[in-house]
């Protein structure tokens, strides 16, 4: 399982660059709080220019 | 700038430049209904000199202002705003709730790091226990623990923080608290998983523990998210109580005149003129006026409550309709609202998961567990001298204080959450456990077993028809704002009167269809013989109705007070009203023990007297006349209002009104400490067996492993059953 | 950065060009790939199908229809909804629309090239990995396109919050490109052919964590976008649970890296690195349903629109398929259960539960909504078309995976069945010969299933006959967070 020793590297440096995403979510307030987000997408409906 | 200015505008301010620099105060807006105020709001600001910016976020109607006080005074931002046609209160509650902002999101990354890291480390931990002896290869072994260990540094950089920075103020306190033992435990998992990592050979041993250490930071900062959360929920909710506080307040001088100030400049003694709709901007009593007034921000109930010349109004509640003139009597940090906030402000600092019988048990245990590692370490350096330090390792591990960490707070916290949504806020955790020796529960009578309100409950007329009249009383009643007029009235239709007065202090009067005048209120004015059992008179000078009012009992009262009985407890009434009326509120609400005419010194006497007796007594009380007392009680329990929660210091506070929450909440609390013990109970039993083995140099990590990780969650879903 | 104050400049429009030409290249593709897959679906029972022609036969065009349904279809659909949705969502225009159109004509090239490359026989063989390294190198270009102007609109949104789809969206468009980069490395020997970097059961090993994943990202997260976007704006109420979406979307990308060895039960593959598979695909069952119990229930208190919207019968019923999938995946990749249907139809029919029944459904929902938006109507042109295409569709769904069910249970039987004596008990041609009449009911289920797609095509035909493409003003009053 020599695959392993290329793998499992990978995935360590993988899972820190998503752990480094989520510290940039969380910095940026997007975790903050939904009140309304779900909502939002639907207030607008497409109107020709 | 000015020292004064600077003090004034602080609750809602900070200079992000320095002192010197600009000033940047938030707002909370009233009068926005478009989101296209914000932008009238802004231009309208930024014409006046001094403001540098604004900012009004239209979701949440709260203006941001950059700006120089020196060079545009507060009342000129405010005057402003109201000829644009907006109403701005100064947003107090804004640096708190910044402040709250910034914990939630470090507790957030917090427990991200180590849950995602635990995943991950849990991954590359299955095949050294799935695979079979001799399957995996040494090399891809120190592979798999090798990129455990690296996942595993995030976790004690990033997430295990909190735990060393609690361990090391207790230890430099001088006592062993809660976090000692965590991190001793995590400290030493980590080395000596970092030791065989690199020498499995050498003297820390070959055994790796990532998935357990990760998993246990992980599920302790899962419980303090829940405390975290709840002890946010809780300020949110009491955060409108801060910011209701008016702009300014209109003062009135010995001359007649008036002058425009900040609340905080006003003084006992002074006398405000409070206009409708402005909030009042101190507590105090009514002088001149009558009208409706809303004291939501106390109560919760938005349904108007009467206000005439005697009664107390309260900071921040708003004042509906007429002006009314008040005798200021308690300002600033003193009144009600800022008691509130104060209380939960102390609720907040308080350190969560403090309390007496766990700490000392934990700094029992967490001694015990270092002397035994060191006689594991040291009878086995006479044993065997490789082996020592492995088999001390082993037992501080496997006596991981994970469970007993744990045990505590899993179920104070669960507990606290499912009081709170009755509306039972716990301000002191340990209040739980005293909850449980209640044996009597006492009761003031007016604003806790009774509402403010009052009912007509008897009347009764000499030489006349007293329904008939009573309804004639009713038609005149409608005409008045007076609070027991409106209790008489009850929804009946004004009759014709003409020429009606309202005489301030005495009641109403007016003529009927015929020109006979009549006269509703006090028994004395409408009558030369009043009847000494008379609340109120209704009469003509020929004929007189006799009324008496009684207040009513809140809606659950009596229902809860048949609960408490069930479950075995004494239920007592104390109050300092008349003994008729406080007879009859017992007899309504079935209870046996009670006392009338009752000064604050009688109730403190009493209470005390109970307890001499053996009794554990919780107070319940309004707060307001009900201090001594309520310090005096094992257990204290404030109804939502009351001007001097925060020196009753009351353990908990009834927000919701609802007082069927009190037999829940006594059987929460035995439920809770019934959790408790099993949770204490499991880890001890879990140490009994394991110690040993460690101490023999039996225990295969596995075993130690998964220990830990059990031990963890079955305290946590122990907890659970408690939100049922 | 705070939400944008400033207005759009007057006359600020979305740039739904590229939106426009997925959509309508995805519905091509989709019944180009899908009368493949009725083709070799209908040589296993026939055949002599392959008339003797070597570009006709099975080996060369099953290959063919993976491609076309899961890159070409997929892929087109995906495409679409994504640049649709991160400029709504943001209500900000499509960074670099060039950049955009070189991503459309680049990857129409690519599923072209595919078409004649691969029944030519020139292929890597590694599954959904079959496009040779000129291809594999154009496909990485056109990715690196799609990334760019996806993430680039993502920057210069004007909401500040990012919508949960967009998030799924993103995380679809770098793991594929992490996997594509990994799996394809290979050392070319001539224009077209190359050997993989990897080799033996190295390379399958990093094949299947490829091919896992693959459909992991590619055809569950991607689509999962999709879902959290069109299910709520079709049905015209919010998302369940927001807060739940966001947590279903970080437990997803927790779990799915490590499933892949599921794929290789009973092989060379070490025994701990198959349970390791076994445990986590268990795992991954939580989050899956998290996200399909989310999704269904943004319907509740609204459960009457399913009986007169068909579009949301394509929607709300492609959740129930996955669910079913995402259980049945795992089920699968317990080792006892794989012993019976590793390597038979059932594994077939679980591919197909999930691609006709929650890839292809999600697709047709979304693209029903969406394609009419981009010819300024609101309703496509024939509603009745819809609800017919949706029953047939169902119904030969339902056909395809009962029969290979059936089929494959019978063949792990079949093949596992031994005489006292130790010997087998059936032939393998003697299992082939059971397994004929679910070939043929299969082929039926998969002609409804293209009958379907057929009844969009002249429906979207209509729609576009009907509409005009015009520009859609992005608002102005720009909503604060």
């Amino acid at each position: 399982m020599d695959i392993l020793y290329l793998l499992i590297p990978f995935s360590v440096v993988l899972v820190l660059l998503i752990v480094a995403v989520f510290g940039w979510a969380v910095n940026d307030g997007q975790l903050d709080g939904f009140e309304n987000e779900a909502e939002r997408i639907l207030l607008d409906e497409d109107q020709a220019a | 700038m000015a020292e004064a200015d600077a003090r004034l505008l602080a609750p809602f301010t900070t200079w992000p430049d320095g002192p010197a620099g600009v000033a940047a105060s938030q707002f909370q807006v009233a009068g926005m209904h478009c989101a296209a105020c914000s932008g009238i709001i802004e231009a309208a600001l930024l014409k006046l000199p001094g403001v540098e910016g604004a900012s009004v976020n239209p979701a949440s109607a709260r203006l941001a202002l950059r700006w120089w006080p020196s060079r545009t005074a507060l009342a000129d931002v405010l005057t402003a705003l109201q000829s644009a046609g907006y109403k701005a209160t100064p947003d107090v509650a804004a640096p708190a709730r910044e402040l709250r902002r910034v914990e939630r999101r470090q507790a957030l990354w917090r427990l991200f790091v180590a849950g995602f890291l635990m995943m991950q480390v849990m991954m590359l931990a299955t095949p050294a226990y799935v695979a079979e002896a001799g399957e995996l290869s040494p090399d891809l072994d120190r592979l798999l623990r090798w990129g455990s260990w690296v996942l595993t540094l995030p976790v004690m950089a990033f997430a295990a923080g909190p735990f060393f920075s609690g361990a090391w103020r207790q230890l430099r306190a001088g006592r062993l608290g809660m976090d000692v033992p965590v991190a001793v435990g995590i400290a030493v998992t980590f080395a000596a998983s970092t030791g065989a990592l690199f020498d499995p050979t050498g003297p820390l041993g070959g055994d790796v523990y990532f998935d357990s250490l990760t998993m246990f930071i992980a599920l302790l900062l899962l419980a303090r998210w829940f405390e975290l959360g709840a002890r946010h929920r809780a300020a949110d909710a009491l955060e409108a109580v801060a910011g209701a506080l008016p702009a300014t307040a209109e003062r009135l001088r010995d001359d007649g005149t008036s002058e425009r100030v900040a609340p905080e400049a006003l003084r006992a003694g002074d006398r405000i003129r409070v206009a409708a709709g402005e909030a009042f901007a101190a507590d105090g009593r009514v002088l001149a006026g009558q009208g409706w007034v809303n004291e939501a921000l106390l109560t919760g109930e938005s349904a108007p409550v009467a206000k005439a010349a005697g009664d107390a109004v309260v900071a921040g509640s708003l004042n509906l309709d007429g002006p009314l003139v008040v005798d200021v009597q308690r300002v600033g940090a003193d009144t009600t609202a800022q008691g509130i906030v104060r209380l939960m402000q102390q609720a907040q600092s308080q350190r969560p998961l403090a309390s007496g019988i766990v700490d000392r048990v934990a700094a029992g245990f967490t001694a015990a567990v270092l002397l035994l590692a060191l006689a594991a370490g040291v009878g086995w350096w006479w044993i065997e001298p490789a082996r020592a330090v492995a088999v001390a390792v082993a037992v501080l591990i496997v006596t991981c204080p994970c469970a007993l960490t744990l045990a505590a707070p899993a179920a104070w916290l669960t507990a606290s959450g499912a009081l709170a949504r009755r509306g039972l806020l716990l301000t002191d955790l340990s209040a739980l456990e005293r909850l449980c020796a209640v044996d009597t529960v006492v009761f003031d009578k007016t604003g806790t077993l009774s509402e403010e309100r009052l009912q007509l409950r008897r009347h009764w007329a000499q030489g006349a028809d007293a329904d008939a009249l009573l309804a004639v009383a009713r038609s005149l009643a409608a005409l008045s704002r007076h609070p027991h007029a409106r209790a008489l009235a009850e929804g009946a239709e004004a009759g014709c009167w003409t020429d009606v007065r309202e005489v301030a202090g005495r009641g109403i009067q007016a003529r009927d269809a015929t020109g006979t005048p009549w006269r509703l209120g006090a028994p004395a004015w409408v009558s030369d013989r009043p009847d000494p059992a008379a609340r109120l008179a209704f009469g003509c000078g020929a004929c007189v109705l006799w009324l008496d009012l009684a207040e009513a009992p809140r809606a659950d009262a009596a229902e809860a007070v048949a609960a408490l009985r069930l479950q075995g407890r004494r239920v007592r009434l104390l109050s300092g009203d008349q003994p008729a009326a406080v007879a009859q509120m017992a007899a309504r609400l079935d209870i046996a023990h009670w006392r009338a005419g009752a000064t604050p010194a009688s109730k403190l006497a009493a209470v005390r007297g109970w307890q001499a007796e053996g009794e554990r007594v919780l107070m319940v009380g309004d707060g307001i006349n009900d201090a001594p007392v309520l310090a005096a009680a094992d257990v204290r329990i404030a109804m939502g209002q009351g001007a001097m929660l925060a020196r009753s210091a009351a353990d908990a506070l009834l927000v919701s009104n609802r007082l069927l929450a009190l037999p829940q909440a006594l059987a929460l609390a035995t439920k809770t400490r019934r959790v408790l013990r099993q949770n204490l109970a499991w880890a001890a039993l879990y140490n009994a067996a394991c110690v040993p083995l460690a101490l023999a140099g039996w225990l295969p990590p596995l075993a130690a492993g998964i220990g830990m990780a059990a031990s963890s969650l079955f305290v946590v879903l122990n907890a659970q059953r408690l939100n049922r | 950065m705070a939400n944008e104050r400033v207005p759009g400049a007057p006359g600020m429009t979305y740039e739904d060009g590229p939106v426009r030409a997925f959509a309508l290249a995805a519905v091509l593709w989709g019944v180009v790939g899908m009368a493949v897959g009725v083709f070799i679906a209908a040589q296993l029972a026939w055949p002599e199908l392959n008339f003797g022609i070597s570009w006709l036969s099975y080996g060369r065009l099953r290959p063919l229809h993976t491609n076309a349904v899961i890159f070409a279809f997929g892929g087109c659909t995906l495409m679409a909804t994504s640049y649709h949705v991160v400029q709504r969502t943001g209500q900000t225009r499509l960074f670099a629309p060039g950049l955009a159109w070189f991503h459309f004509w680049s990857w129409q090239a690519v599923i072209v090239a595919a078409a004649v490359t691969l029944p030519l026989g020139i292929t890597r063989g590694k599954e959904y990995a079959e496009l040779e390294w000129p291809i594999a190198l154009l496909i990485a270009v056109s990715w690196i396109a799609y990334a760019i102007v996806f993430f680039g609109t993502v920057g210069r949104r004007k909401i500040r919050h990012i919508y949960v789809a967009n998030w799924f969206f993103g995380a679809f468009i770098l793991a594929v490109a992490l996997l594509h980069i990994v799996n394809g490395a290979v050392l070319p020997v001539s224009l077209w052919k190359s050997y993989s970097a990897y080799a033996g059961v190295q390379d399958a090993m990093v094949q299947w964590w490829y091919g896992h994943n693959a459909v992991g990202f590619f055809l569950t997260a991607g689509f999962l976008g999709m879902m959290y976007y069109y299910i709520p704006k079709q049905a015209e109420r919010p998302v369940y649970s927001y807060r739940l979406s966001i947590v279903h979307f970080w437990a997803l990308i927790f779990t799915y890296m490590w499933a892949g060895p599921h794929h290789l039960h009973y092989t060379a593959l070490p025994d701990w690195a198959q349970s390791v598979g076994m445990i986590f695909s268990l795992v991954l069952l939580a989050p899956s349903w998290g996200g399909m119990i989310n999704g269904i229930m943004t319907l509740s208190g609204a459960w009457h629109k399913l009986r007169d919207d068909p579009i949301l019968k394509f929607l709300i019923v492609s959740l129930s398929f996955y669910g079913m999938s995402t259980f049945e995946g795992p089920m699968m990749s317990i080792k006892t259960v794989n012993a019976l249907s590793h390597y038979t139809d059932w594994t077939v029919g679980h591919v197909h539960s999930g691609a006709l029944g929650w890839v292809g459904l999600i697709s047709m929902g979304s693209l029903y909504h969406l394609i009419p938006r981009m010819f300024g109507r609101t309703q496509m042109y024939s509603k009745s078309a819809i609800e017919l295409h949706f029953w047939i569709a169902t119904l030969g769904i339902v056909l395809y995976i009962a029969a290979m069910w059936i089929a494959g249970v019978m063949q792990g039987l079949m093949w596992r069945a031994v005489n006292p004596d130790g010997t087998l008990v059936y032939t393998f041609v003697e299992s082939v010969k059971a397994t004929w009449p679910f070939y043929v009911t299969r082929l039926v289920g998969g002609l409804m299933y293209l009958a379907g797609m057929l009844v969009m095509v002249w429906n979207v035909v209509k729609t576009v006959q009907a509409g005009k493409s015009e520009r859609v003003r992005i608002p102005q009053v720009l909503a604060h967070a």
